[in-house]
C-alpha cells in the first residue's frame, strides 16, 4: 500500500478538522479528495506530508510512519500546497534549485532536471525572474514544477489547478496521467470535471468525515435510483422553485440553473402529474439528466454555503 | 546536518542581492552616533580611562551593529518565512530536520551580523584616520598606541561573534513565536534599545551607582560592549564577561531550537 490511514483525527482547539479517517490507497492510484470549504482536505494533506501531527491515529507512507520516519517520507513525497509558498527573493530557477539542494541532489543531476521542468511548465523563458512578478497561474506552475524535481513516488497535490487557465490545466492533467505508472497521486480539488477525468478513486469529505468512497462511476451510481430532470420553461414564465406543487413530487429542493430548473423526482411515475400541474404550454422542454459527480456532491454535502 | 548549507546559502544570496539597499540603513545608525558623539562631543569630553572618546565609542558601535543586525535578521527573516511567504513549510517537506532549519537560520543571522559589524568597523576606522590625519597621528598610529596587536583583535572578534550569536538566537525565538509585525517592533524598542543604551556603550560603567553595577554587568550587552572594548583597547579579557557570554549563547541557542521545534509543528 502506498498510503495507509488508521482512524486519523485532528482537533484544533475546539474544531474537529479531521474526524476519524481510515483509508488504504494502492500504489499507482490517482486518488481524489473532494469536499466543501473547511471539510478538512488541507489538514489531511498536511498530516500526510508531515507538516502537522495528527491528534490521534496512525498513518504510513510506503510503510514509513508519519510520526517517526518523517525524514524518510520527505525523500519520497512531492508536495503542492494549497498556497503558493514560493520564495519571492529568489528567481524562479533558484526556487527550484534550492529545493533540489534540500533534497540532497547533486548539481550534475538537478541542473538538467530543473531546466526540463521549467520547459515543461512553459516557464523556461522566465527562469531568471522573481515569482512575485508572475501571474497567479505561472506561480502555480512553478510550485508544481518544484514538487516534481526529485521525482517523488507519492505526489500530494492540494488543489493543483486552482487559478490555471484551461490550457495549463490540461497540460497538468496530461502530466499527472503520464506519471501514473510510477507514482501514486493524492489530490484534492473543487473541480468535479478534474476528479471525474483523472481519479481512479474518489472520497467525498465533509466535516472531517468520509461520506462516500469509490470510483467516479460507482459514486454516480448512488443517484441512479432517483430521477433527475431538467425542465426548461418559456421565457415569460417565471417559475418559483419553492412552489408547493413541486415539493410533493421531488426529493431535494429544486434549483435553478441557466433559466431552467433541475428537479429530482421521488419516482418516475410523478413525472406526468407534475407536468400536468405546471401546464404544458409553459414548458419548452424536459430532459432526463445522467447524474454528475457534482449532483452527488451537492446531494451529499447539501446546498448551503460553508463558513 | 547537510540541510544547513542550502538554507544559509539562500540567505547569503538574498543579502548579497539586496546589499545596495541594505548597506545604508546598516551604517547610518552607527555613523550618526559616531558623528554626534565622537565628533560632536569630543571636544567637551576628557579621555575616558586614558582613551579619547572617539576611540572609546567605536568598538561599541561596531558590536552594536553586529548585534542588532543579527537580531533583525533572525527575527524578521523567520517571521517572513513563516507568516508571509510560508516557505517554512516548503523547507519542512524536504528531508531536513527542524534542527537544520533553525541552526541554518541562526548561523546566517550570526554571520550576516558579524559581517555588517566588520564593514562598519572598516568605515569608522577610515573616518578616524581622516579625523586624525590632520594631526600627526594616523588611525593606525593611534591604534598602535593602544598596543593593538593581533591577539587583541582576535579576542575582540570573539566578543562580537558571541554577541551576534546570542542575538541571532533571540531574534529567531521572537520570529518563531510572534505572528504580528508590531510585536517584533515592540521587542526592538522595549528590549533591544534599552539593552544597548544601558550597557555602557557611550559612557563608562563607573558612572553607574555601585548598587546597580552588578546588575548592569549581568546584561549580555554589557558583556559584549564592555568586554569587547577592553579586549580591543587594553588587551584585557575579563573572564566574567566571557563566561557570561558563553552561558548566554548556549542557553539562547538551546531555547531557540526547542521553541522553534515546538511552535513550528502547528
Ligand atoms: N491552524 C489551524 N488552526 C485552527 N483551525 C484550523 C487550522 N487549520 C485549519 N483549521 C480548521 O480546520 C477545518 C478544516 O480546514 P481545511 O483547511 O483542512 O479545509 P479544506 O477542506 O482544505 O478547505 P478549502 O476547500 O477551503 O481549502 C476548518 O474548519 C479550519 O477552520
Ligand atoms: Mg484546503
Amino acid at each position: 500500500m502506498a498510503i495507509i490511514l488508521k482512524n486519523i483525527r485532528k482537533v484544533y482547539k475546539n474544531i474537529v478538522a479531521v474526524d476519524g479517517i481510515s483509508l488504504n490507497i494502492e500504489e499507482g492510484t490517482v486518488f481524489g479528495l473532494l469536499g466543501p470549504n473547511g471539510a478538512g482536505k488541507t489538514t489531511l494533506v498536511k498530516i500526510l506530508t508531515t507538516i502537522t501531527t495528527p491528534t490521534s491515529g496512525e498513518a504510513y507512507i510506503h510503510g514509513y510512519d508519519i510520526k517517526k520516519d518523517s525524514i524518510k517520507i520527505r525523500r519520497i513525497i512531492g508536495v503542492v500546497p494549497q498556497e503558493n509558498n514560493l520564495d519571492r527573493y529568489l528567481t524562479a530557477r533558484e526556487n527550484l534549485t534550492l529545493h533540489a539542494k534540500m533534497q540532497g541532489m547533486p548539481r550534475s543531476e538537478y541542473n538538467e532536471r530543473v531546466d526540463y521542468l521549467l520547459n515543461m511548465m512553459g516557464l523556461f523563458h522566465r527562469r531568471n525572474d522573481f515569482p512575485d512578478k508572475f501571474s497567479g497561474g505561472m506561480q502555480r506552475r512553478l510550485v508544481i514544477a518544484r514538487a516534481l524535481i526529485h521525482s517523488p513516488t507519492v505526489l500530494f497535490l492540494d488543489e493543483p489547478t486552482t487559478g490555471l487557465d484551461p490550457q495549463s490545466r490540461r497540460a497538468v492533467w496530461e502530466y499527472i496521467q503520464s506519471l501514473k505508472e510510477k507514482t501514486t497521486i493524492f489530490l484534492t480539488t473543487h473541480y468535479m470535471e478534474e476528479a471525474d477525468q483523472l481519479c481512479d478513486r474518489i472520497v467525498i469529505l465533509d466535516h472531517g468525515k468520509a461520506l462516500i468512497d469509490g470510483t467516479s462511476a460507482s459514486i454516480k451510481e448512488t443517484l441512479k435510483g432517483s430521477d433527475l430532470y431538467e425542465v426548461e420553461f418559456e421565457p415569460d414564465f417565471k417559475p418559483d422553485p419553492s412552489q408547493r406543487e413541486f415539493l410533493y413530487f421531488i426529493s431535494d429542493n429544486p434549483y435553478e440553473e441557466n433559466g431552467s430548473i433541475r428537479i429530482n423526482l421521488k419516482d418516475k411515475k410523478y413525472l406526468k402529474p407534475l407536468i400536468e400541474r405546471i401546464e404544458t404550454k409553459y414548458i419548452r422542454g424536459i430532459r432526463r439528466l445522467e447524474p454528475t459527480l457534482e449532483d452527488v456532491f451537492i446531494h451529499l454535502t447539501g446546498r448551503s454555503i460553508r463558513d | 546536518m547537510r540541510g544547513i548549507f542550502p538554507i544559509c546559502e539562500r540567505d547569503f544570496i538574498v543579502s548579497w542581492r539586496n546589499i545596495s539597499s541594505d548597506l545604508l540603513p546598516t551604517i547610518v545608525s552607527p555613523l550618526t552616533f559616531f558623528l554626534a558623539f565622537g565628533f560632536g562631543l569630543q571636544g567637551y569630553l576628557s579621555d575616558i580611562e586614558g582613551v579619547p572618546y572617539t576611540m572609546f565609542v567605536v568598538p561599541g558601535l561596531v558590536s552594536m551593529t553586529a548585534v542588532t543586525s543579527a537580531f533583525d535578521h533572525g527575527a524578521w527573516s523567520l517571521w517572513f518565512h513563516r507568516i508571509v511567504q510560508k516557505t517554512i513549510n516548503e523547507y519542512r517537506v524536504n528531508p531536513i530536520s527542524v534542527y537544520e532549519i533553525v541552526i541554518g537560520k541562526i548561523l546566517s543571522g550570526f554571520l550576516l551580523g558579524a559581517i555588517k559589524g566588520i564593514v562598519v568597523a572598516i568605515i569608522l576606522l577610515f573616518l578616524i584616520n581622516f579625523q586624525t590625519s590632520t594631526g600627526a597621528e594616523s588611525a593606525l598610529g593611534l591604534l598602535m598606541d593602544y598596543s593593538l596587536v593581533f591577539s587583541h583583535l582576535l579576542f575582540y572578534l570573539l566578543f562580537v561573534f558571541l554577541g551576534s550569536m546570542i542575538f541571532s538566537c533571540v531574534g529567531t525565538m521572537c520570529g518563531t513565536v510572534m505572528d504580528r509585525p508590531e510585536d517584533l517592533n515592540k521587542i526592538q524598542g522595549v528590549v533591544i534599545t534599552p539593552l544597548v543604551f544601558l550597557a555602557g556603550l557611550f559612557f563608562p560603567l563607573s558612572s553607574f551607582p555601585s548598587e546597580v553595577l552588578p546588575l548592569i554587568k549581568l546584561l549580555p550587552t554589557t558583556a559584549i560592549f564592555e568586554g569587547a572594548r577592553q579586549a580591543l583597547l587594553q588587551g584585557r579579557v575579563e573572564s566574567q564577561y566571557i563566561l557570561e557570554l558563553f552561558v548566554y549563547a548556549a542557553v539562547s541557542f538551546i531555547l531557540a531550537v526547542i521553541i522553534f521545534q515546538k511552535y513550528i509543528e502547528e
